[in-house]
């Protein structure tokens, strides 16, 4: 649930509204190019084709109509050269009959042709037959002798109108022929036989003109008969041929009104070509004339105009395709710069974001962010009924690694650290650093102690592990203290109050610990505040008192010396121990001033005692570990040597074995540096650790202080006897003063005396006192 | 040999008017527009009236395939369509070159053609440019 909320956190709040006005602001991105483009080509290619299409079938419409116009335009012209051609034909019929039966000579035909009335002689050939058929005056020198047998002159005898007869083909010419005949009276109206002319069929097709009617073109004359006369296609010329003419002309009987003339597209039946086809049937003879256009023909041109349209469309196809390509793929190529640009953005946004609500240093949540986080936490476990734990982390001596170490080293620590404890976390669980050493985790839905316990054994131990910092190996404690939503607080403040409250309490209960907040924690706590403010004061008001425990050598009895031993005249509280309020002060840093005034009070106290006559005596003070490796503790030895003009050698500083071991080249260099101040220095408590002789050797103390607990039980633990005496004769070897603390008997003095014990202090001879 | 022939005797055949007449030289091609009935004057602006030889004539022949390299089956193909449309009449025939003579001197005809060896003073050679 935190983590979701961590997550929500990380993200941009902006993102959306960002990109949404970024649409607005550009119209083109409202469609995504992907489909912009593809619909606009879809688009383009309708609207092209469409109206190549639209186009095309235009022109076939227009093309189709001006060819049925044209092929009625020639039809009628036609019709009007074939009626005018066959009435020619029957006038010169009818001149030269009328002219035989006036004349009845032989020489009407040569009278005629001589007077220009004859048709022209080398198209017509134009004969006269008695009533018996025989051919008895011709323009040319006749095949026939006798008609009788043709139709055009048996017609004649029927009734007396222009006749034709069926094509026939001549002989010798091979070509087909037509006759026309008009039937010879006698005065008395008998018959007289006939006067006919025979013309090339051609002649009827003669006005076939490329031009107009095409290669595939039709033009003849039909008889009602269904026999073609004669029929025309490009140089071709046909007679004779059988077809159905009401197929033709379908409304035959209705067929009144010669202008109603129907032109109709279909395959003709005599040579398979489709052609736009016109039939008028003649009004004074038994014919038809047929006119044909080919379609091939006639629509060429609209189909090669067709094929251009079709052509140049699928030209501007693929033109428009890779227009709209390009455009995509350089809307697309935009877009993605657009994109990176925005991500960019983003990411920088996210940067940003990133190190306003992280700690630089480690990249974990910082401190107001944590408090985002915890009171998102609060509400939402508020809302669902859900509990959670807030851990609060401080690093013990973190300060006095921090300034033996350097900077770089504690920053490397509280990286490592960062990185184990997210580590040893659950994914949910939020690890977020306050500042200094402080870290604070959230661990969602815990309030079992023994669940939240064997977190903060784990996060003890995780960070416990040596670390190796600038060339060594150091280990590192934490103290943890737990707070419980809600039982520990409600909100914000009183959880984050509450642990770290805890945390105090762990780190006064031996540090490297983890506590549990209870309400009683909470009291103490009250207690400490209240004692860490007036321990601020305290310095200033004057309400620091040395006492001073002296030291007495062993065999003369002589006072010695004295131990500096600091109480805290507390104004209400009354006199306080060290123990008390020395931890509070380490921790608070102010251990540094109060020590400076111990060691300054002190060596003032031993200039009063020689000016009060008394014999020098040697003032030993206590140092911290805090006060040992604060930078400035070698200057402020030297002022105060100097202020007070004390002999150096009447101050001796005591330290303890731990002190030496956190550090021990620093603490070497530091220890060294004092004793060529002439300062004399003594290792203090020495017996309850584990320091060896090696390490005795290299420091040069002047004086090794047996710590009480060893002597003690000296005079039942014989295993004692034996330690006192073995530290004794090595103290000696090293030509150290061998001072017993905590002397409180007779025998314990006496045991000291016989084992060369050099200087004692304890209750046995006095108790710390503050100067007379 | 037949070529030849055909040849020589087309290189007989020579365009005549009458004797009084001042047309002295035409173009091939004007003498072809005359014949097939494309023209009806001279370049100086008098009427033309062309006058055949009968069909069959070998002059004839030989002559449309002097001037316009046609066949007689094209020149007739060519008159039958103008007669048909209507768009003219073929000219008068003669059925010699006597006659063609003859014809030229008074009867509405002023130009013709025969053969060289048949011209004599009543008649004049029409140069062909």
């Amino acid at each position: 649930m935190l983590n979701q909320l961590k997550e929500s956190a990380d993200r941009p709040q902006g993102q959306n509204s960002a990109s949404s006005t970024d649409q607005q602001r550009h119209p083109l991105y409202i469609i995504e190019p992907q489909l912009f483009y593809p619909v606009l080509l879809i688009t383009l290619l309708l609207i092209l084709w469409i109206t190549t299409f639209s186009l095309i079938s235009a022109n076939h419409q227009r093309a189709q109509e001006s060819t049925i116009s044209s092929a009625t335009a020639l039809l009628h012209t036609y019709e009007a050269q074939v009626v005018r051609a066959l009435r020619e034909i029957d006038q010169a019929l009818n001149v030269t009959r009328r002219t035989y039966e006036i004349n009845n000579g032989n020489t009407t035909l040569s009278m005629l042709n001589d007077w220009g009335l004859l048709l022209p002689n080398f198209l017509f050939v134009t004969s006269i037959t008695d009533a018996d058929g025989n051919i008895i005056n011709s323009t040319r020198a006749f095949e026939k002798h006798n008609v009788s047998d043709q139709d055009y002159f048996r017609q004649q005898l029927k009734f007396d109108q222009l006749a034709s007869g069926q094509p026939w083909q001549d002989p010798y010419s091979r070509t087909w022929k037509l006759t026309f005949s008009r039937k010879i009276n006698t005065p008395e109206g008998a018959f007289a036989g006939i006067v006919f002319t025979s013309v090339e069929a051609s002649y009827f097709v003669s006005g076939y003109e490329e031009s107009k009617l095409g290669e595939l073109g039709a033009l003849g004359i039909l008889g009602t008969d269904g026999i073609f006369r004669v029929r025309r296609t490009g140089e071709k010329v046909v007679s004779g041929e059988k077809v159905n003419f009401s197929d033709l002309v379908p409304n035959n009987e209705e067929f009144e009104e010669p202008e109603s003339l129907e032109v109709r597209l279909q395959h003709n039946s005599w040579d398979k070509v489709k052609r736009y086809t016109a039939v008028s049937q003649l009004y004074d003879f038994p014919l038809a004339v047929v006119l044909g256009l080919s379609e091939q023909e006639q629509m060429q041109k609209v189909s090669q105009l067709k094929r251009v349209y079709l052509l140049r469309a699928s030209v501007a196809s693929v033109a428009i395709t890779l227009i709209v390509i390009v455009l995509l793929r350089l809307s697309l190529q935009l877009k993605h710069s657009r994109n990176s640009a925005l991500e960019e953005h983003i990411a920088h946004a996210k940067k940003i974001e990133h190190l306003a609500f992280h700690d630089s240093l480690t990249g974990l949540p910082n401190r107001s962010f944590f408090s985002q986080l915890l009171s998102q936490g609060i509400a939402e476990s508020k809302r669902y009924e859900r509990c959670f734990a807030l851990l609060f982390l401080d690093l013990d001596r973190f300060k006095i690694i921090n300034d033996t170490l350097g900077h770089d080293a504690g920053d490397e620590l509280l990286k490592e650290v960062a990185r184990r404890l997210t580590e040893a976390l659950r994914e949910t669980d939020t690890v977020a650093r306050l500042g200094g050493d402080e870290f604070v985790v959230l661990l969602p839905e815990m309030n079992d102690e023994k669940q939240l316990s064997a977190v903060a054994k784990k996060i003890l131990s995780t960070v416990g592990r040596p670390f190796h910092l600038a060339g060594q190996d150091l280990r590192v404690t934490v103290s943890i203290g737990i707070s419980v939503f809600p039982t520990d607080g409600e909100d914000e403040q009183t959880l984050v109050k509450n642990a770290d409250i805890a945390m105090y309490h762990a780190k006064e209960g031996g540090k490297n610990n983890f506590c549990f907040y209870s309400d009683e924690l909470s009291a103490d706590s009250l207690e400490r505040l209240a004692l860490e403010s007036s321990l601020r004061v305290a310095l200033d008001r004057n309400e620091f008192v040395l006492h001073y425990q002296e030291k007495h050598d062993l065999r003369s009895g002589e006072i010695t010396g004295a131990e500096a031993l600091l109480r805290w005249q507390h104004p209400t509280l009354g006199l306080i121990q060290p123990k008390q309020f020395l931890p509070l002060a380490e921790d608070t840093g102010l251990i540094i001033p109060i020590g400076r005034w111990v060691i300054e009070a002190a060596c003032k106290q031993a200039n009063r005692w020689l000016e009060e006559g008394l014999a020098p005596r040697c003032i030993s003070v206590n140092l911290t570990e805090r006060q040992f490796t604060d930078a400035h503790l070698l200057d402020d030895i030297a002022s105060i040597l100097h202020t007070t003009a004390i002999n150096p050698t009447q101050l001796e500083l005591e330290i303890t074995e731990s002190v030496l071991l956190s550090n021990f080249d620093r603490a070497l260099e530091t220890l060294s540096k004092i004793k060529k101040m002439g300062v004399r220095i003594a290792i203090d408590n020495f017996g309850t650790s584990y320091t060896s002789l090696s390490t005795l050797d290299k420091f040069h103390f002047d004086t090794l202080k047996i710590d009480g607990s060893v002597i003690r039980d000296i005079a039942n633990e014989p295993s004692d006897k034996q330690l006192t005496e073995a530290i004794i004769s090595v103290g000696r070897t090293m030509a150290m003063t061998i001072v017993a603390e905590g002397v409180e008997t007779r025998e314990q003095a006496d045991f000291l005396l016989a084992s060369s014990c050099d200087q004692v202090q304890g209750f046995y001879y006095n108790k710390p006192t503050p100067p007379s | 040999m037949l070529c030849f022939f055909v040849a020589s005797a087309r290189s007989d055949i020579v365009v005549v008017v009458s004797a009084a007449s001042p047309i002295s030289s035409l173009s091939k091609n004007q003498v072809e527009k005359i014949f097939l009935g494309k023209s009806r004057r001279f370049p100086n602006g008098s009427r033309a009236v062309p006058l055949n030889q009968s069909e069959g004539n070998l002059e004839r022949d030989a002559f449309y395939q002097m001037v316009s390299g046609k066949s007689p089956a094209q020149i007739k193909a060519h008159w039958a369509k103008l007669i048909f449309t209507g768009r003219g009449q073929p000219p008068k025939e003669a059925a010699s070159n006597d006659d063609v003579k003859q014809l030229l001197t008074n009867n509405g005809v002023n130009i013709s053609y025969i053969d060289r060896t048949a011209v004599d003073d009543s008649v004049k050679i029409v140069a062909l440019k």
